[in-house]
């Protein structure tokens, strides 16, 4: 079996380059090598969203990328962010504080088995992210919410409270919606 | 009383002997011609319209074609809806020609008084559709009158002598009530249908209508069973339908009888048979195609292999299809193959129980040149490569896709 030598910055740190088999999928690897195990694999066919990572683009902005259909080469020399990266940690690794996001799910109830919990915790970074850049009139809050979740499924269906978690998170930060068009 | 039992003797006759009424056979008749699918805008009621085109010439909108009499076609006489149907000509002056009155002019008059007679009986709707936005000069109606007497050439269609009556039935389907050629056949300057060069591929709203010519469809693969089946299902063993085709899958295709899609199938294979790797002219070279396009091959296993395959055999049609021997892979034009890889695929529902996953697009992650080794990777390995894809062609298909918004602009 092939292997190619993979290096990227995972949650901040660098890592690699290692040695690692071309078909490794990017899931594989953060669970297999890295022991980050806060993704998870749910359909293994890019369907459901469990699996969702960021990836940062060259302006800095954060995708939400599945990292169950994509083997590792893809990822060469990227910076990625999984759940793990998300609260703020102290120089031990400890959690100081969870992320707006995370604490809005927490406070809503929005999860219940916690499957689907990174890729909705990821994919609404990105949202908040994006509205940082391009904040939207708050008539549009409801549609770029849809369009940043609507994918993602959750089978013990807590997405009305997802969705009711990032609309407080949207509203309560300052500067991600605009008065109007 | 006697008169009931006479009309429910006829009716049950009818339905014993397997005839159809006007109204049933209008109904199949419209399927087969897919009305709904141009006359139905998004999550709208059948039939009432209000579908946007988008053409070079601005943005045309489908019209209501329930019986309404304010807003609909219910003041039509059979005479109207017949001079509509195969000339363009409506009550209120001349069609666009994106109604294809180029293709059903050859409709008999039989099947235009059943269609007649189906769309009369619908229930009427209000409707009317938003007002055409189209650039001058062809926001003029009467401009259509000299299109259609420099580029609608309504020879008659004859019977074509020495072909079987399966093959004749075919041949109306297709290019008389399927009106295939109004997406598959290249059109000229002026948007008319290039009649010399009848089905042999057309891009249109971003993706290849491809070649659909027997010699093309032989070398993309396609053979009776396998089209028989696509035509059922949406996929098929040499591929998946997707865009505009999908819908005409799952509106016209999957509804006709299976003595239509066999007579259909007759048609456009005309005697090639034999898939093309049966009589040895096909065959891809893995080896080869990673010696040549190592870059090609590493961003195969890196972008697809987790779902098409390490070998390129896909994990099941329904979510991957195979890329090797794949109708697109082998097809001559590369079109598709650089749009998919570009702009990615939406998820599909043809039926509650035949779905298929959608594929995330590359546009903003691959290169032209990426994109390039990619498309000659497969080409080479799993295909049958009329010639390399270049850079420069990569980056036009870009080009056009982003003009027409079905991509972002490169990062």
């Amino acid at each position: 079996m092939a292997k190619i030598p993979v290096s990227m910055v995972v949650n901040g740190e660098r890592v690699g380059p290692v040695q690692v088999d071309e078909y490794t999928t990017l899931l594989d690897f953060l669970q297999e090598y890295l022991n980050l195990t806060g993704t998870k694999l749910g359909c293994g066919i890019g369907v459901c969203r469990a699996c969702t990572i960021l990836v940062e683009g060259n302006d800095g902005a954060l995708e939400p990328v599945r990292s169950c259909i994509n083997n590792v080469g893809r990822f060469n020399g990227s910076s990625v962010t999984t759940v793990e990266g998300q609260a703020q940690r102290n120089s031990n690794g400890e959690v100081l504080a969870l992320s707006p996001v995370q604490q809005a799910f927490l406070r809503n109830f929005s999860f219940q088995c916690g499957w689907c919990t990174a890729g909705f915790v990821n994919a609404a970074t990105a949202l908040i992210d994006d509205l940082r850049r391009r904040p939207v009139s708050a008539g549009k809050v409801e549609q770029v919410i849809e369009e940043a979740l609507g994918e993602h499924i959750c089978r013990c269906t807590g997405y009305v409270r997802y969705f009711r978690a990032v609309r407080e998170v949207i509203e309560s930060t300052p500067g991600l919606v605009k008065e109007a068009d | 009383m006697g008169r009931i039992i006479l009309l429910l003797l006829s009716v049950l006759s009818a339905g014993f002997s397997g005839a159809q009424t006007p109204i049933e056979t209008g109904r199949y008749l419209a399927t087969a011609a897919d009305c709904v699918a141009c006359h139905t805008s998004s999550n709208g009621r059948p039939f009432v319209g209000g579908r946007p085109f988008h053409t070079p010439f601005g943005i045309l909108y489908s019209t209501n074609i329930t019986p309404d009499k304010k807003t609909g076609i219910g003041h039509y006489t059979l005479q109207d809806f017949a001079a509509s149907m195969r000339r363009g000509v409506g009550l209120h002056g001349n069609l666009y020609p994106a109604m294809p009155y180029t293709s059903y002019y050859r409709i008999t008059d039989d099947d235009i008084a059943a269609l007649y007679a189906y769309f009369m009986q619908l229930p009427a709707v209000e409707y009317v559709a938003p007002k055409n936005d189209l650039l001058f000069p062809a926001n003029l109606r009467f401009g259509l009158k000299a299109w259609n007497l420099a580029f609608f050439d309504r020879q008659p269609v004859s019977e074509i002598a020495g072909k079987s009556p399966e093959w004749q039935r075919g041949n109306y389907l297709v290019n008389a009530l399927g009106h295939c050629g109004e997406c598959h056949t290249p059109r000229n300057f002026a948007f008319a249908l290039k009649r010399d060069e009848s089905l042999a591929g057309n891009v249109l709203e971003g993706w290849d209508a491809v070649d659909i010519r027997p010699q093309a469809l032989q070398r993309q693969g396609w053979d009776r069973a396998s089209l028989r089946e696509l035509f059922r299902s949406g996929a098929s063993e040499p591929g998946a339908a997707f865009g505009e085709m999908f819908r005409v899958v799952k509106h016209s295709l999957s509804h006709l009888s299976d003595s239509d899609l066999d007579a259909m199938i007759t048609y456009l294979l005309d005697g090639n048979e034999t898939a093309a790797e049966a009589s040895g002219d096909v065959g891809g070279n893995p080896g080869s195609a990673a010696d040549n396009y190592p870059e090609g091959r590493g961003d195969f296993v890196a972008y697809c292999a987790a779902c098409h395959g390490r070998e390129g055999t896909g994990t099941t049609i329904a979510f991957a299809p195979a890329m090797d021997r794949n109708a697109g892979v082998r097809g001559e034009n590369p079109y598709n193959t650089i749009a998919v890889i570009l702009r990615g695929l939406p998820a599909q529902r043809m039926s509650r129980t035949n779905a298929r996953a959608g594929m995330p697009g590359f546009a903003s992650e691959l290169s032209d040149a990426r994109v390039a080794g990619l498309v000659n990777f497969m080409r080479t390995a799993w295909g049958d490569p009329g010639g390399e894809v270049t850079e420069d062609q990569v980056a036009k298909i870009r080009e056009d896709l982003r003009k027409h918004g079905f991509i972002g602009e490169k990062k």
